[in-house]
């Protein structure tokens, strides 16, 4: 829980330092390392679902972190989703300073108040994961969902298996 | 069919009844039967309602309600044969013969006189066969022209109680959450009645919200919201419509209930990716952890004796419905029927638990007695989620996709009653009925 206070933190100095400086801040693009995100620059800062959705945009599928995918009323990250996963890591240790946070989604085939529950729950196992392997733990935060935020709205197997999945948002 | 024939057929029809009373209190079929034929006819202009407008709004609210309730046959108005506005409104005055010879078992007739904005309604509740009014229904009531869908909320809820035993859950509101804003898959909370097409929305929040629920004096709802980016409670005021947190303090909340007495909340809290389910008090502050289970426990819900809860909780290995005491002890799992169940409801009468059953691909609403006897599925068409009890403790209204767009339905505790409320394209979800309203 101690990182709602240091990101509140965080966002209250932003907002403090743009109101003294009269002046809104512009992001550098393509500075290569100078933020320690791999010059990273605007395109990679997608947003959360939710903002996304705020300003009317689609949430974001497979960012410049992979989405980890999850089967059906699971939160154990299969073999095959530790290859994403694992590339994830390599990114997360080139680019120190990126903070990120772990969105947890879920197929509509649950009901509201469970998923919130079972996308907090792979949200975690994710996270564990990353700090397991090193991921400084006040790096990564996580938030869950449910099934609130698809990516598509279709009943077929496909659409499930896209939906039920944690997302890497870049915070910095 | 000349008038004496037809003279004729209706005599036959009334001495083919009972002459005494014919409709006794808990007689009539239950819901899903529509087996009684009611006649509903437009209030006559005792003055000031010059257009009918008045009275002809009283009788189609009325006329929806008992439909909803499945227990009715509304008798055609086109069928009618007395003018609403030239004939008598008591029964000296009726043509009962008349009403007969249409089919009409019940009748429903009255006046309304309308003054500026005041409005006095005086309807009454006749028994066609035995040509007399049923005095437990009906009563001069007065109010503004706003209130007039209330005051015929109210007589069907009377009309029901009189005749089915069990008071109607007509004046009563729906809070819900809907994308219907057009902001995409953002909800806002929206208040449904019974006299409404379509949901009014109570909010602008415009971010993600889930599980509204009433306080128990209907005067505040509660929901779950991600407006300080991570889920927490907060309440809307329904007088004011000033949105507030509710519990205060950074501990991501998923969901909340309030007692029937309204002094404490259960609640949903997440901690490190698990769910457990802790009882606070009007402050917020935490007076027990009632569960502390690696497997989440979400979707706490009270018994109306305020002494025990149901929640849903995966500790068996697939989310299932359990039940409680309010120190912990007895617990105890009451979904028998169906592998993957969650959202359970506790009947404001105590005796049934409502939750949704996952089958096929999708969901359905099975009753179950609270002590895990006799489950039944009372849905079978679309996915069905969300079961909000009705204050009577007999009807449920729950969120569906049957035939299409996700809207709400009603359906009772036996599954007779399947009625379509909402309609459109957006996603109304997460029904909540609210308790019976003050006058």
């Amino acid at each position: 829980m101690r990182w709602m206070g240091k990101r509140t933190t965080v966002v209250a100095l932003c907002v403090l330092a743009v109101a003294l400086s009269g002046c809104p801040s512009t992001k550098k693009k393509g500075a290569a390392g100078e933020d320690g995100l791999g010059g990273l620059g605007e395109e990679g800062l997608a947003g959360s679902s939710l903002s996304r959705a705020q300003k009317g945009l689609r949430p974001e599928e497979d960012g410049i972190l992979k989405d980890v995918h999850f089967g059906y009323d699971s939160a154990e990250i299969d073999a095959g989703e530790r290859d994403r996963l694992a590339q994830n890591v390599e990114w997360l240790r080139d680019n120190p300073r990126a903070k990120i946070e772990l969105e947890g989604h879920c197929d509509s085939r649950g009901t509201i108040e469970y998923n919130l529950g079972l996308g907090a729950k792979r949200a975690k196992m994710v996270k564990d994961s990353l700090v397991g392997q090193g991921i400084a733990v006040d790096r990564v935060s996580t938030i869950s969902y449910g099934k609130e935020l698809p990516l598509c709205q279709e009943e077929s197997e496909d659409c499930w298996a896209r939906n039920r999945r944690v997302h890497f948002v870049i915070l910095k | 069919m000349t008038s004496t024939r037809r003279l004729v057929a209706a005599l036959a029809l009334v001495l083919a009844v009972t002459p005494a009373r014919a409709v006794v209190t808990g007689q009539i079929f239950g819901p899903g039967s529509q087996s009684f034929p009611i006649a509903i006819a437009p209030l006559k202009n005792l003055g000031g309602d010059a257009d009918g407008a008045v009275g002809k709004q009283f009788a189609r609210v009325l006329s929806r309600d008992l439909d909803l309730s499945g227990y009715f046959k509304i008798v055609d108005p086109r069928t009618f044969i007395e003018d609403p506005q030239s004939s008598g409104i008591t029964a000296a005055d009726i043509d009962f013969v008349g009403w007969a010879s249409i089919g009409a078992q019940e009748l429903v007739k009255g006046g309304v006189l309308v003054e500026g904005d005041k409005v006095t309604i005086e309807a009454r509740l006749f028994d066609v066969p035995a040509r007399r009014d049923i005095p437990e229904v009906g009563r001069r009531v007065s109010g503004t022209r706003a209130d007039v869908p209330r005051m015929a909320h109210r007589f069907a809820d009377q009309l029901l109680e009189v005749l089915t035993g069990e008071r109607g859950p007509f004046d009563t509101q729906i809070v819900l959450t809907s994308t219907r804003g057009g902001r995409g898959l953002l909800k806002e909370l929206y208040l449904w009645t019974f006299d409404r097409d379509d949901p009014v929305r109570l909010t602008s929040e415009q971010t993600l919200m889930v599980s509204p629920r009433w306080r128990p004096d209907n005067r505040a709802v509660l929901f779950t919201s991600w407006k300080e980016h991570w889920p927490r409670l907060f309440q809307l005021e329904m007088g004011t419509k000033r949105v507030s947190r509710l519990v205060p303090g950074k501990a991501v909340m998923q969901s909340g209930a309030w007692s029937p007495d309204g002094s404490r909340l259960l609640v949903t809290r997440e901690d490190g990716g698990n769910t457990d389910i802790f009882l606070l008090d009007r402050s917020g502050a935490v007076v027990r952890q009632l569960t502390d289970h690696w497997a989440a426990d979400v979707s706490p819900t009270w018994a109306p004796d305020g002494q025990r809860i149901a929640f849903n909780s995966e500790r068996a290995g697939s989310p299932q419905i359990y039940v409680m005491n309010l120190d912990g002890s007895g617990l105890r799992r009451v979904s028998t029927v169906g592998n993957y169940n969650t959202a359970p409801a506790w009947s404001p009468k105590g005796d049934k638990i409502a939750y949704a059953t996952r089958a096929g691909g999708g969901f359905q609403i099975v009753v179950v007695g609270a002590d895990g006897s006799g489950g039944k599925t009372v849905t079978s068409q679309g996915s069905n989620e969300d079961p909000s009890w009705a204050p009577d403790g007999r009807y449920l209204i729950f969120s569906t996709t049957r035939g299409g767009a996700r809207h709400l339905a009603l359906t009772d505790r036996d599954g007779r009653v399947q009625r379509e409320l909402t309609r459109g394209t957006a996603d109304d979800s997460s029904p909540a009925w609210s308790a019976r309203m003050e006058w």
